[in-house]
Parts: structure tokens; C-alpha cells; sequence
């Protein structure tokens, strides 16, 4: 499966208790809880800035066309205490990422998880988030 | 493809009667959750200055703390929280995608900002306190040395001023500007918000720390969140530029905050 781009839907809409990456905003404003997926492609190249790092990727969707999709993760400040650098992710290496859609339909996702390449699996944001919430209104 | 992938995804999971377990949400939870942190904060007195005063000087570690109606490690929220009419509200209207003023980099204020999982630095000496947020690098100065709030112009961290009751230090915070919100899932607060921290620390290695919010157009009564900080001697605070990439904002996917000016 790999290079192939698996964009699964609408899974599960009740069992969204993850801890959330993102300090800077509300996860809410830009991503949405509804649309989880998976990415399998190559990495193009990784912007280690702030607020949050971003990983372009390129992946296959369905019919076998490769797109760019652009991946928030967490602050660098916070990755690098975890034990990321500017060099977790390298270009032409392959990378799976787990995360959830932006709203606005774009190719942009928020990342919960990267795989490297020696498969060791990574958490892609903070991994301060212990106190878990849906980002719903009760 | 895409509605069959998922549908045999679906069947599988019921099958074995095990969904939860299948939700990427939860996964992280089984297989990418990090290895626990071997680190040990230092053992000790708590450290005084030389007027005898506790001294929080340090960096500290915060339970990150998105709804304040929460407990979690660390943190004990405040499950329902009391609304007014005004109050219930400005909470059931928010919605963050149609403005995010964190996401546009704006001020988080004192309680987001002592909410973030980003370390805060406390530096002290007998007339002040400062917090150095590493969340987009912002300050905050606290006299405590028993003068009275003063008479500035409202503001997004508010106006601070510190005094001491035994070893606790209690600093309370009036003239908020009301266009912050209390934790990253929205829940409101207006101008006439009244923040009292209190700060103590049982051993070198800990601080523990008490909020209480009084705000009577936004809530009956007063309620609190009750935390415990980590001193972090591994550490160094870093620097946090918020506009440094801020492409969300930049690309139309978080919008700007509407204010009335």
C-alpha cells in the first residue's frame, strides 16, 4: 500500500478523545474531528518553524495520481523535547501519517502520529496534551 | 472505492465488536503513546530569598489544560461551570472556525497562557514576580511588593499585582480587556473578569497552583481549577515565534477574530 493515499471518512464520530497537538489554536478552527485519515507517501520537505512545523508529502489518491498534501504537527519547541529535529523527516524518505482533514477541503491535515522510515511510530505533537476533549460543546 | 474501503473497514469492526480500538484516536493511544519520562525533579527544601520570602523562581512544567472543565494529570477542573444567561450565551454561540484569535497570533492572555503545554519561567525579587510564557514568547510583571492595582487601559494579561498570605503568594488580576477567551475550547469570560493565582511551593521540586475565576457577568458564582507544576532543571526555555509560519492564518483556513471596536 504504499505511495497510496487511504483517506477514510466519517469512522467512529463518537470516539474522539485524543490528546490535541496544537497549543497555538483551537484544534477546531481549522481541523475537523469527523474526517480522520491516513496519508502513505514520500516526504518532499519539512518546514521547522513556528507555530507548528508543517511535513509536504506527496501520496497516490485512488486512481493512482500523485498529490501534495501539506501536514501540520506541533511547535518545534515542544517536538524537540520529545526528541524530534529538523532531521526526523528527510526528503524522498517514505512517511505514514495519521491525523485529521482541514475543514475547507484542502490537502491539509493535522498531524497525530508519523511513522519513520525505520518504523518506529512518533507522536507529531505535544505530548503535554493529557487532559483529553472532544473540542465539542457539551 | 472510497465508500467500499470504508465499508469493509466498518464490517470488520463489527465483526470482531471492537471499534474503539480501530479509531485512530485511540490507537494513539495504545501504540504511539511516548515512553514514560524518566525525569525526577530535584529533591529539597523549599528555596527562600534572603527576606525569607518562598522563591518560585524556576522553569516549570504545566499540565496542559484546553478545557478548564476537565481534570487530568495534574489538573482538577471544574466540571460545570456556573453560567449566567450572558454567560451560556457567548458559549453556546462560539464557534473558533469563524475566528480564532490565537490562531492569529493575538495574545492568549493569563489564563491561556498559564493553560499551554509550553513551559513558563518564573523569575523573582523582593518588589516583583515575572512569568516568561514560552507560549509566543510573551511576559507578564507582577508587583508584590503591597502596592495597588494600577490605572492602565485594559489588556489582554490584565493588570497584576501580588501579595502574601503566609508562604502562599496570591496575585490577582482585574482590567482584562474581554476579548481573550479562558482555555483553547472557547469557554467565555468578559471584562469584568477578577483572576486570583495562588502560589505556593511544598518542595523545591513543585509549585502547587490554584486559579480562581470570579466574573459576574459571565458566571453565578466563583469557581477554580487546581493544579500542581514540575520544576524542570533539564530544561531551558526556548523562543516561540508565532508569526514566524503562521501559514493557516496566512492561507484562509483560521480566520482573523471579529471584535467590535
Amino acid at each position: 500500500m504504499m505511495n497510496t493515499a487511504r483517506v477514510l471518512f466519517g469512522m467512529c464520530l463518537v470516539l474522539m478523545a485524543a490528546a490535541r497537538l496544537a497549543a497555538h489554536h483551537s484544534f477546531a478552527a481549522e481541523f475537523d474531528t469527523n474526517k480522520p485519515i491516513t496519508l502513505v507517501g514520500t516526504v518532499d520537505h519539512v518546514e521547522w518553524g513556528n507555530p507548528h512545523i508543517w511535513v509536504y508529502l506527496d501520496a497516490k489518491d485512488d486512481q493512482g495520481t500523485v498529490q501534495r498534501w501539506q501536514c501540520e504537527g506541533g511547535a518545534p519547541n515542544t517536538l524537540t523535547r520529545n526528541g524530534w529535529s529538523k532531521d526526523s523527516l528527510k526528503s524522498s524518505e517514505p512517511v505514514t501519517i495519521d491525523g485529521w482533514l482541514a475543514k475547507d477541503g484542502s490537502r491539509t491535515c493535522n498531524m497525530r502520529a508519523v511513522k519513520l522510515p525505520d518504523g518506529r511510530t512518533v507522536f507529531a505533537g505535544s505530548s503535554n496534551g493529557n487532559v483529553a476533549t472532544t473540542q465539542k460543546k457539551p | 472505492m472510497k465508500t467500499n474501503l470504508t465499508m469493509r473497514i466498518a464490517a470488520v469492526l463489527a465483526i470482531v465488536g471492537a471499534v474503539v480500538f480501530a479509531h485512530p484516536a485511540t490507537r494513539a493511544q495504545q501504540e504511539y503513546k511516548p515512553a514514560p519520562s524518566e525525569y525526577k525533579p530535584p529533591a529539597g527544601p523549599t528555596p527562600r530569598l534572603a527576606n525569607g520570602k518562598v522563591d518560585f523562581s524556576g522553569l516549570w512544567a504545566k499540565p496542559y489544560v484546553p478545557d478548564m472543565t476537565k481534570d487530568g494529570q495534574n489538573q482538577k477542573g471544574m466540571a460545570d461551570l456556573p453560567f449566567t444567561p450572558w454567560g451560556a450565551h457567548e458559549w453556546k454561540i462560539y464557534d473558533a472556525a469563524e475566528g480564532d484569535y490565537t490562531g492569529a497570533c493575538l495574545p492568549f492572555g493569563m489564563t491561556r497562557s498559564m493553560n499551554t503545554p509550553e513551559p513558563m519561567q518564573m523569575i523573582q525579587n523582593d518588589k516583583y514576580l515575572a512569568f516568561l510564557f514560552e507560549q509566543n514568547s510573551w511576559f507578564h510583571v507582577v508587583p508584590i511588593d503591597g502596592r495597588p492595582h494600577g490605572n492602565g487601559i485594559a489588556t489582554w494579561f490584565g493588570d497584576s499585582v501580588g501579595h502574601w498570605e503566609g508562604d502562599t503568594l496570591v496575585v490577582d488580576t482585574v482590567n482584562f480587556n474581554g476579548k481573550t477567551r479562558l482555555d483553547t475550547i472557547g469557554h467565555p469570560h468578559s471584562e469584568q473578569l477578577h483572576l486570583t493565582q495562588r502560589f505556593s511551593r511544598p518542595d523545591l521540586g513543585h509549585l502547587s497552583y490554584e486559579v480562581t475565576v470570579d466574573d459576574p457577568k459571565t458566571f453565578t458564582k466563583v469557581w477554580k481549577n487546581v493544579r500542581t507544576f514540575t520544576l524542570r532543571t533539564d530544561w531551558e526555555i526556548m523562543e516561540y515565534s508565532c508569526e514566524e509560519n503562521n501559514k493557516s492564518l496566512w492561507e484562509g483556513r483560521i480566520k482573523p477574530p471579529k471584535y467590535k471596536q
